[in-house]
């Protein structure tokens, strides 16, 4: 079967701009477990809940920009808040605790948006409204700017981490934890700013990808579990993993769906994950482990 | 010939330096789990003071360290620190106050550069950019293999060169106090001398440091005061000076 090219660049493009997303939630998600060892089950919420946070401030405001500012900081508090209650008093206990734990919060949060929001799916008007030709396409240039934002954010957190001190306290904690503390390096609060950030990041993608679905109580449960998906094919914990996975995994998608109906085409993510586990535990994007 | 026969578990006696000592260790008891690994141990260290610990293997010497560290938490017990109780602070307060630690393994982050190594003991609140340059510098100049290899990451270190960068590093904090484990521990000789001048210098510096070595000859040289642990609790304390003549204590402690 011949695949024509505008369609093969159509898909390119959606595949990196979903894969950008993608590489928001799950830099989040490994950022959390490479420090503290935890699966966090409640990020797909953080994620949902910063959508809701987006959709409630932008009619409040009328301004999308301000509405994703504060979606992420509220989210960061609340992320903080998570982290003090439930996962704080459970360090030192057996793993399985944590993604208990998590695993409550998430349907916690769920069913709070549901009863507090309701069933019906509400919208976030996109910020940008033109669109550019593109073959037989009117291609919205939002979707340009969402792919340019996640890359400015991730970036961003790019930076933070490899230059200054708290980029410094938070790579030495992840490297080990109680050196990090002997050195003076205020873990408690490390953990608890870590924490907040990963939350932080899964709310500015829920507000960013909010125009493209609609915002409901559901709606962070597909990304979470693609997020895990890129986390672990990525390699555990490494953020440049997780990124280049999360590119890899909607490219392949995007290019599937040109066969097969999107559904169908979510296959291709579980055959990477089954392959990566079985020839390539240790993930996919991480150097050869000695 | 000794000081003073310190008895089990009893706060320790004879500050043999004038006053109160920078740091004293009383009857501490510290257990992993149900397994109790200290059962009372006292000492003191004095400002500028070397003092050794000695012990078998799995006697306890780096849980006592550990311990000071504020990274296991004694049961009972106390330790106060320049006057102050510090049993039970957690490991970062402990380490801001001017307890620095080099642990046996040495534990440099691997994925930190030498550089970045070091500032995170220098990264504090209230060290202006000048006084941070000129640790840096101390530091460098007491390790020149360090300033060559700044950019490199930790875990590409040799064995040697990372005891350095865990000394280096406790520095950053300008502790009152080092505790030492076991730093000549698998070094080729050249360095294990330079590591006693090190140890000499911090001391002159105002740095007390306690030492815990299976190095013997290097202890007695280093170090003014010796203290000897047998499962848990202190057994024997001295002057180095007086162990250097008579080997007994050693004998009888060490089974050397
Ligand atoms: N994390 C731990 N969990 C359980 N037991 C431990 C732990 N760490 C040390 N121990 C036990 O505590 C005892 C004292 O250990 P410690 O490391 O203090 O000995 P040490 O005197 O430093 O010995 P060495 O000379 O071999 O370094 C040992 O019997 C050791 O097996
Ligand atoms: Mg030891």
């Amino acid at each position: 079967m011949n695949i024509p090219f505008d369609q093969f660049l159509i898909q390119t493009i959606n595949g990196i701009v979903t894969g950008m997303i993608l590489a928001m939630v799950a830099s989040g998600l490994t950022l959390i477990f490479g420090i503290m060892d935890v699966v966090n089950f409640a990020h797909g919420e953080l994620f949902m809940l910063g959508a809701y946070v987006g959709v409630l401030t932008l009619a409040a405001t009328g301004n999308f920009w301000i509405a994703l500012i504060a979606a992420t900081l509220a989210i960061a508090v609340l992320g903080a808040v998570i982290y003090l209650t439930t996962l704080r008093p459970l360090i030192g206990r057996d793993p399985l605790t944590t993604i208990l734990a998590t695993f409550g919060v998430s349907l916690v949060l769920q069913n709070y948006a549901l009863w507090q929001f309701g069933p019906v799916a509400r919208k976030i008007e996109e910020p940008i409204t033109g669109h550019f030709s593109l073959f037989y396409l009117e291609y919205p240039y939002y979707r340009l700017a969402i792919a340019v934002l996640a890359v400015a954010i991730i970036g961003g957190l790019w930076l933070f981490l490899k230059h200054g001190t708290y980029g410094i306290w938070i790579r030495a904690t992840t490297q080990d934890r109680v050196m990090a503390q002997a050195m003076g390096i205020p873990v408690p609060w490390v953990l608890t700013a870590v924490f907040a950030i990963g939350a932080g990041m899964a709310a500015a993608s829920g507000v960013l990808f909010g125009p493209l679905v609609g915002v409901n109580s559901q709606m962070g449960t597909s990304w979470v579990l693609r997020a895990f998906i890129v986390v672990v094919v990525g390699g555990m914990g490494s953020i440049s993993g997780s990124i280049a996975a999360a590119i890899f995994i909607s490219l392949l998608e995007a290019y599937a769906s040109l066969w097969v109906s999107p559904a169908q085409a979510v296959i291709v993510s579980f055959v990477v994950l089954i392959l990566t586990l079985l020839f390539r535990p240790t993930g996919l994007f991480v150097p050869t482990p000695k | 010939m000794s000081v003073a026969e310190a008895a089990p578990a009893a706060p320790s006696v004879a500050p043999t330096v004038e006053g109160e000592p920078l740091l004293r260790v009383a009857g501490i008891h510290t257990y992993y789990g149900k397994s109790h690994i200290l059962d009372g141990v006292s000492l003191t260290v004095g400002r500028a003071e070397i003092v050794g610990l000695l012990g078998r293997n799995g006697v306890g010497k780096s849980t006592t360290l550990k311990a000071i560290a504020g990274i296991v938490h004694p049961r009972s017990g106390a330790i106060a620190f320049d006057g102050q109780p510090v049993a039970g602070l957690a490991p970062h307060t402990v380490a801001r106050l001017g307890i620095a630690y080099v642990p046996e393994e040495r534990r440099i982050f691997p994925y930190l550069t030498v550089l970045e190594n070091l500032r995170t003991g220098l990264d504090r609140r209230g060290v202006s950019k000048a006084r941070k340059a000129a640790l840096l510098d101390k530091a460098y100049a007491y390790f020149p293999r360090l300033a060559e290899r700044r950019a490199q990451f930790g875990g590409t270190l040799s064995g040697g060169e990372q005891q350095m960068l865990a000394i280096a590093r406790a520095m950053m904090l300008e502790p009152k106090v080092i505790l030492l484990d076991e730093p000549t521990e698998g070094l080729m000789p050249s360095m294990v001398s330079q590591i006693a001048q090190i140890v000499g210098a911090l001391s002159r510096e105002g740095v007390a440091v306690l030492l815990v070595e299976q190095n013997v000859p290097l202890t007695l040289e280093a170090c003014r005061r010796v203290y000897f642990i047998e499962k848990g609790v202190v057994r024997h304390h001295a002057l180095a000076a007086e162990l250097s003549l008579d080997h007994s204590a050693i004998h009888q402690y060490l089974g050397v």
